[in-house]
């Protein structure tokens, strides 16, 4: 049975090396697809021949066993009849296409398309496990869409193949969901196990949700009403598609499923309403819209519609025998449409035209296709002697056993009446009659090789119609009894049944459609007055504008690409979930009751009092920039006193310098920014504060919740070990060296990049300055002064900072706080001495110390791991330095050396970048030299 | 012991980044090959330490050999193992897509900035310390800052800004949060803090609520889950393609974030019956808006670049439900689905940096066919496919075991609705643009397809190459799903396992789990 | 004092929050800047208040927790590096927009999303 995944698989590999090819050699790329078409057929035969196919025959290996997926097939009777009707029709397309398609078109691209939907088409009709048939639905709603947009360049064909890739691939997912609930309700996906879940389905309470999805899938797929209208518009394709997808193949996929799951889900009183009631209406509808149209490809679509309607309803009606004529129908179809359409291909291509307004008398320059025509025609019509009459006459019968009443027998002839009279128009408007005279004078008979396909299928009717019991009934009987799981019930194909209400209403369709048929102009203007005006396109094509529209105004009404809604939403919502964390647990206290708070001191409320007075007015006067910003900077020194206060001399050192680089800074970009904010409108205003005001609220309640609370933290660890394993008196530092120097590390990193990242933002960058500098390269009143005073500063400061960096690990200070001072001393030197005029030098100074402080950090971090301890282990020893005193010398200083490192190469690159924002090289502006 | 090499993922892309910075003056052709090297040396590294089996067990790696809680930890478990796998491919496609386009020229301290980048993004996935998180948290950030503005021009530095300023606010929100919880557990540590909150007083749970809530935020400011994304689109469609193919992992930062902390912390086995799951339904709820959002947002876009940001964002939605749903079964679909989009999404950013660099990147202005139109095409089709969810790629099966999964939850119905309804507009949408963009041609029928021609700047090929790599290997995975999902479903069962993690954490000693919890019920599936 | 403490933290967040929805890039800068300090008082305040008790090993001394001061720290710097950046940033769209608004212009035109409609095939 492995040859089943061959079968399917083949199409697959091949489509690839019949594009590779044929894009060479022309004619390779059909020749291949022969060869592949007719090795599955090889195939196929070798899986049927031996195996007993009384029950299925099957291969599986588990693919997703997490969702019950396999790679599964199975061979029934069911399966190989339709796989078989995809093989040998697909032969003849492909001999066909050959000669249809013009020099222009892609070969390479038709014929591998082509393969790719005949692998799909013969993986949904041989998949065992129901996931993977989902797998190759959708893959022929993909392939339809590169066959049917196969001419791109007519506005027609485009918009018909989105339109079927929408609507089946619709009807694909609809019908995953159907499946994974059917699978959910059965426990398994594999069909041997579903199908005998019959009774279990129908009894469970997702029996309705399930029909329903699939439903969607099949009525998609086979074009049944309401989602119709998708198979006229896909006639924009090459005619070869439309003779193999859209009357052979494809569209009877749905009618396979309802086939497949037959024993599941028929015979509710849902199925036969939803299913026959589709049927019916798209049985009636196309019958009588078809014989209105004027175009060949038009006619023949909607007789396609009528005929899977007919099927379709047969399937509703829920009996075996239904079953039975319904596939038998599916047989016949299969032949005289595709026929048909081959013959509408030929026309169009001979003469240039499909429209019978404009066609006639093609019978005198092509006989022999007229006569093929005929015959198809007839077949389609349900004439005695051929397949087509025999499938009806056992509609008919059906139709007559399910219903009570005369209302449906009437219903069916009257489609049958319509069937009949479009399929003599077709022929009578085309082959006979007066041609208008524009029409090509010198129309021929078609290349042999076009025409014998057709004749093959017509052959096939006529034989199939007198000998049908020898032809099919075999393989009919064989996948009755694989669609019913169960044995199928005794069914006679014979030429005569003997004179019953079946033939009459026959002979009733036949009389009746030649009347309709000489009648045809004016219901033809009746039509078009009235029933033609309606049109199912109109409310997909509302749909899908509504929806268009629809998420346009939302999209854009909620992604402004604006900053100040971004940063709304990102409040708003920061607020709200505070809010839900706390109300989750309304229940309990707010606050606790800390029992050694905090003791209340004057001094400091009063200075935190006045920083908040500070911080409020910021709020009217940041429109005055520099105000603001002092403003700011006053309230940075009260954080660092309050640090002071409660006992962080290290935050404050820290906060303190980080407060004078930032302040000047800032102070140097607002020589490149307006001085002053234009006002917001006091409506937004109002807005943001109120905003703001629950904000701040929200923070103080999360604040002192928090510390109201007494709590026990994991600190004792640290200063229990920071002296005898850290080697530091200074807690905080060893902490950030030692116990998480990772932490610092990464933090370094951080600053490391933004000065990279700044380099590299303002590069090329040329800014004129706004404002006459504020403090940098200005001229100040007593240069000689400054310099003098620096001259000192500069040593002092050095010295000082190398003290502020070894004592770190002891006292408070630290890498950081040393190398902003440096920084600031180097600076302040670099700016008293006037700037040289490209900071190139300086640059690369900087860049290079940033590269020694993080190489000296990572340096001592791998050290340890070469010493066979984790990431950055430290050790330490004691030495005695002069002026300083015994020191410990913690390998984790070294570590501190390059935090030392990196911050003064990062304070100097940035301003230095800054500063020199103006003084840039024009060149720089256009080259930008690469790194 | 394999333990010190994990050092390698963090520290090897930090190391390439200081010789960038130090060589920086001799030129552009070594820092390539430094960069190079690094992620090629990366990608070996972590292919190797996931096919070793290294995070079967999770590994515990102490930093400065302080022990946990007190000093900062690495854990790396099957899932950093696959965010450090992850990275480490998308480093490869971008970079070899940079240096095919030449992105690197356009502006100073590219490969310094994209190995730090790498370098923040190992930190970040294999910390087990919420502080150290917000720190690594940082460097990505602003390594992330300066490639999305790397190459500058008006449009992508307001993007730039708008990233920006979000994403300090929500660094802001963070240290909120961690504050807020170390004032009340007084820890850091995440398997201490899920300790802690096993044993914390019932009147302390609306303050690690709001503390775990306001974490959720941070987060999905991260993942870009409504309403937070709005970020999202502008900086994605704005940077240099390589840029937005590696930022295909930033998403997943959060989502990551999102299953590690709250995924330990509120976990069905220690913590207090009130706090288990805690945001789960709020992550399946923002999860369906999003997806919903994203696929108007996808229908709505008339950019391509525009258009494959909003995939992203549905992509996201999608693996919000998943993680939302929680179950064994959900990780693991989530966690398919996870990768697949992560390759897809990287590989599309890739392709449209094509089409845009050949045609524009307006989808409805009509344009004379582009080079190599039946490639670009074909390639489109496969990524459209793959992101919309449909077969045969592993967006559909990714779907599947998610919506597979759904029907444990109680959302089942809108979820299902949902994630197929947005796979079929998202089909429409996309079928819409590739229509415009390849059949919409000026004068047609195309030229003969195969013929090539030449691309206006780069290695055209390299470039190609770099676009189709991920889809090739989303190719694998189909093929490959059986071993794959069983892997994975050992992941998911590994994440839920928080006793095991805490125990590997706190006591890497002992080997049998901690007492007074519950032993977890075994999620190990049968086959393996 | 803590009241005091969280009052005044609450303050600057509400502050730094009505500046950082501001339509020009440096109040927003100024209110980060506002905003970082409030998260780190607000990190200060984990450890709680506590007076003359600085965390340098002493004989027989008090010790507040050193832990939050050393995270204070951290945060510290990295806010430094955030806001060094953002505010060459501003430099930087100034530059290249022309304008100092945050969106580069006042009435800044809307993504392309809804520019103009495509439903046509």
């Amino acid at each position: 049975m492995s040859s089943l995944i061959a079968i399917v698989l083949l199409p697959f590999f091949g489509a690839p090396f019949v594009a590779w090819l044929g894009a060479r050699w022309r004619p390779a790329a059909a020749g291949v697809a022969v060869l592949i078409t007719l090795a599955c057929l090889l195939l196929l035969g070798i899986a049927a021949w031996g195996a007993d196919l009384s029950h299925a025959q099957v291969v599986s290996f588990s693919w997703i066993p997490l969702i019950g997926l396999d790679f599964a097939f199975r061979l029934d009777g069911l399966s190989l009849l339709f796989s078989g009707i995809i093989l040998i029709i697909g032969l003849l397309i492909v001999i066909y296409a050959q000669y249809y398609l013009a020099t222009e078109d892609s070969t390479a691209r038709f014929f591998a398309s082509l393969m790719l939907f005949m692998g799909a088409m013969l993986g949904i009709v041989l998949s065992e496990n129901l996931i993977q048939l989902v797998i190759f639905w959708e893959l022929t709603s993909l392939s339809s869409f590169l066959l049917i947009s196969f001419w791109q360049h007519r506005q027609e064909a485009r918009t018909g193949a989105r339109m079927a890739l929408t609507l089946t691939g619709l009807g694909g997912l609809a019908l995953l969901g159907g499946v994974l609930l059917l699978g959910h309700v059965v426990g398994s996906y594999n069909l041997s196990v579903v199908l005998n879940a019959g009774e279990v389905v129908k009894a469970s309470p997702l029996y309705l949700p399930i029909l329903i999805l699939i439903l969607l899938g099949v009525f998609t797929k086979s074009a049944q009403f309401p989602f119709h209208f998708w198979l006229p518009n896909a006639m924009a394709a090459p005619t070869p598609v439309s003779a193999y997808l859209h009357s052979a193949t494809m569209v009877k996929a749905g009618i396979f499923l309802l086939a497949r799951f037959f024993p599941l889900l028929a015979g509710t009183e849902a199925w036969v309403i939803l299913v026959g009631g589709a049927g019916l209406i798209t049985f009636l509808l196309g019958a009588y819209t078809a014989l209105f149209k004027h175009d060949l490809k038009g006619l023949l679509a909607y007789s396609t519609l009528s005929h899977l309607g007919l099927i379709t309803l047969l399937m509703g009606f829920g009996t075996p025998l239904a079953l039975v004529a319904g596939l038998f129908h599916l047989i016949n179809h299969a032949t005289f449409k595709a026929s048909l359409f081959m013959v509408a291909g030929i026309v169009d291509h001979e003469t240039g035209t499909r429209d019978m307004r404009r066609l006639g008398g093609l019978a005198r320059h092509m006989p022999r296709t007229t006569l093929l025509a005929i015959i198809a025609a007839s077949a389609m019509a349900g004439v005695p002697l051929l397949n087509g009459f025999l499938s009806k006459e056992m509609f008919f019968t059906e139709a007559l056993d399910v219903s009570a009443g005369w209302g449906l027998p009437l219903l069916v002839t009257l489609g049958a009446v319509f069937s009949v009279a479009y399929s003599i128009r077709f022929i009578h408007d085309t082959f006979f009659g007066e041609p208008s005279p524009d029409l090509p004078t010198h129309i021929h008979e078609p290349p042999l090789m076009m025409r014998i396909p057709v004749m093959i299928l017509v052959v096939a009717c006529l034989a199939v119609g007198l000998a049908p019991a020898l032809l099919v009934g075999g393989i009919l009987n064989l996948s009755v009894s694989a669609a019913l799981n169960a044995p199928a019930p005794i069914f006679s194909l014979a030429l005569w049944h003997g004179f019953n209400t079946p033939l009459i209403m026959s002979m009733l369709a036949m009389f009746g459609g030649l009347v309709v048929y000489l009648a045809r102009r004016p219901l033809t203007r009746w039509h078009e007055q009235s029933l033609g005006r309606l049109n199912a396109k109109t409310p997909y094509n509302f749909v899908l504008r509504a929806l268009q529209l629809g998420s346009e105004t939302l999209t854009h009404a909620f992604d402004q690409g604006r900053l100040q809604p971004m940063v709304f939403w990102t409040l708003t919502t920061t607020l709200a979930a505070g809010l839900i964390g706390f109300l989750h647990f309304s229940a309990a206290p707010l606050f606790g009751s800390d029992p050694q708070a905090t003791p209340f001191d004057g001094i400091t409320a009063l200075g935190i009092i006045i920083m908040m007075g500070l911080a409020l007015s910021i709020a009217f006067i940041h429109a005055q920039r520099l105000i603001a910003l002092l403003v700011l900077s006053v309230i940075g020194l009260g954080v660092s006193l309050l640090f002071v206060r409660y006992s962080a001399p290290d935050l404050a050192l820290t906060q303190l310098s980080v407060e004078v680089v930032t302040l000047i800074l800032m102070l140097l970009a607002l020589r490149y920014l307006p001085q002053t904010s234009p006002p917001d409108r006091a409506k937004r205003r109002r807005l943001d504060a109120f905003l703001a005001s629950l904000i701040g609220a929200g923070a103080a309640t999360l604040t002192y919740a928090m510390m109201s609370r007494d709590f026990a933290s994991i600190a004792g660890y640290f200063l229990e070990n920071s002296l005898s394993q850290g080697g530091g008196h200074n807690v905080v530092n060893v902490i950030l060296v030692d116990f998480r120097g990772y932490d610092t590390f990464g933090e370094i990193s951080v600053l490391a990049l933004a000065a990279l990242g700044i380099y590299a933002l303002l590069q090329g960058i040329k800014l004129p300055p706004l404002t006459p500098p504020p403090i940098a390269t200005a001229r100040l009143a007593h240069p000689m002064l400054l310099q003098t005073a620096s001259q000192l500063l500069l040593p002092m400061t050095l010295l000082f900072g190398a003290y502020i960096l070894l004592r770190g690990h002891n006292a408070p200070g630290g890498g950081f706080i040393a190398g902003l001072i440096v920084a600031s001393a180097i600076l302040l030197q670099l700016i008293t001495y006037g700037l040289p005029a490209d900071g190139r030098a300086l640059s690369a100074k900087a860049h290079g110390a940033i590269a020694l402080g993080l190489l000296l950090a990572l340096g001592t971090g791998l050290a340890s791991i070469v010493l066979g301890y984790p990431f950055l282990t430290s050790t330490f020893t004691h030495i005695r330095l002069p002026l300083i005193g015994d020191v410990e010398v913690a390998s984790a200083m070294m570590f501190d050396f390059g935090v030392f490192f990196v911050v003064m190469g990062t304070a100097i690159l940035m301003l230095n970048r800054i500063i020199h924002l103006q003084a840039e090289e024009p060149h720089t502006v256009t080259t930008k030299e690469p790194h | 012991m394999a333990l010190p090499w994990l050092a390698l993922p963090v520290f090897l892309p930090l190391f390439s980044a200081i010789l960038l910075i130090a060589l920086r003056p001799l030129g552009i052709t070594l820092a390539r090959a430094i960069s190079g090297t690094s992620v090629s040396i990366l990608l070996i590294c972590v292919v190797y330490f996931t096919a070793s089996g290294l995070g079967d067990t999770a590994q515990v790696y102490p930093m400065g050999n302080w022990p946990a809680p007190f000093g900062i930890v690495w854990v790396y478990d099957r899932l950093s193992g696959l965010m450090l796998l992850l990275t480490a491919l998308l480093a490869m496609v971008s970079f070899l897509y940079t240096i095919a386009t030449d992105e690197d020229k356009k502006g100073a301290h590219f490969h310094a900035l994209f190995q730090a980048q790498l370098f923040g993004l190992n930190g970040a996935f294999l910390t087990g310390d919420v502080f150290n998180l917000f720190v690594f948290f940082e460097v990505l950030l602003i390594a992330s800052y300066g490639l999305m503005l790397h190459g500058g021009g008006a449009a992508r530095s307001r993007a730039g800004l708008h990233y920006i300023v979000i994403n300090l606010m929500g660094s802001t929100i963070f240290l909120f949060a961690v504050g807020a919880l170390y004032g009340v557990l007084g820890t850091l540590n995440l398997a201490d803090l899920a300790l802690k909150i096993s044993q914390a007083p019932a009147s302390t749970y609306g303050l690690i609520a709001a503390a775990s809530f306001l974490l959720f935020v941070v987060f999905a400011i991260k993942a870009a889950a409504f309403p937070l994304y709005l970020w999202l689109p502008g900086t994605y469609s704005e940077t240099a393609a390589p840029v937005a193919a590696l930022f295909a992992i930033m998403t997943k930062v959060g989502l990551y974030a999102l299953l590690r902390v709250h995924g330990t912390l509120f976990n069905e086995h220690t913590a207090p019956f009130d706090l288990i799951n805690l945001i789960d339904p709020w992550m399946r709820l923002l999860g369906l808006v999003t997806l919903i959002m994203a696929t108007f947002g996808v229908m709505a876009a008339i950019n391509l670049r525009r258009q494959v940001a909003y995939l992203v964002l549905a992509s996201v939605g999608t693996l919000m439900i998943a993680l939302g749903i929680n179950t064994t079964d959900a990780l693991t679909g989530g966690l398919y689905y996870w990768i697949h989009t992560t390759l897809m999404t990287a590989g599309f950013f890739l392709l449209a940096g094509q089409i845009v660099r050949t045609r524009g990147d307006q989808i409805g202005q009509t344009r004379p066919p582009m080079p190599h139109a039946l490639l670009a095409g074909s390639l489109f089709m496969m990524y459209a496919i793959g992101l919309a969810g449909l077969p045969p790629l592993t967006g559909f099966f990714g779907k599947t075991m998610i919506l597979f999964a759904a029907l444990a939850s109680p959302l089942w119905v809108p979820i299902y609705a949902t994630v197929l309804l947005s796979s079929v507009l998202m089909v429409v949408a996309l079928a819409r643009s590739g229509n415009a963009l390849f059949y919409r041609v000026d004068h047609a029928p195309l030229p003969t397809e195969l013929a090539p021609s030449p691309m206006p700047l780069g290695n055209s090929k390299l470039s190609w190459v770099a676009v189709a790599l991920p889809l090739s290997l989303v190719f694998l995975m189909v093929i490959a799903s059986k071993p794959l999902t069983q892997w994975l479903t050992l992941t998911s069962a590994q994440i839920q396992d928080t006793p095991r993690y805490i125990q590997r954490v706190l006591h890497p000693s002992r080997t049998e789990p901690v007492p007074n919890f519950a032993p977890h019920p075994a999620h190990v599936p049968e086959a393996s | 004092m803590a009241i005091l403490f969280a009052l005044l933290i609450g303050v600057l967040t509400a502050i730094g929050v009505y500046l950082s929805l501001r339509a020009q890039t440096f109040p927003v800068v100024m209110g980060l800047t506002l905003l970082s300090y409030a998260v780190n008082l607000f990190l200060f305040g984990t450890g709680r208040l506590a007076s003359n008790a600085a965390a340098v090993i002493e004989p027989h001394a008090t010790y507040t927790d050193p832990l939050p001061q050393a995270l204070v720290l951290t945060a510290i710097v990295i806010a430094f590096a955030m806001t060094a950046f953002v505010i060459v940033l501003a430099l930087k769209t100034r530059a290249e927009l022309g304008s100092d608004h945050v969106d580069g212009a006042a009435d800044q035109p809307a993504p392309p999303t809804a520019a103009h409609k495509n439903t046509s095939c």
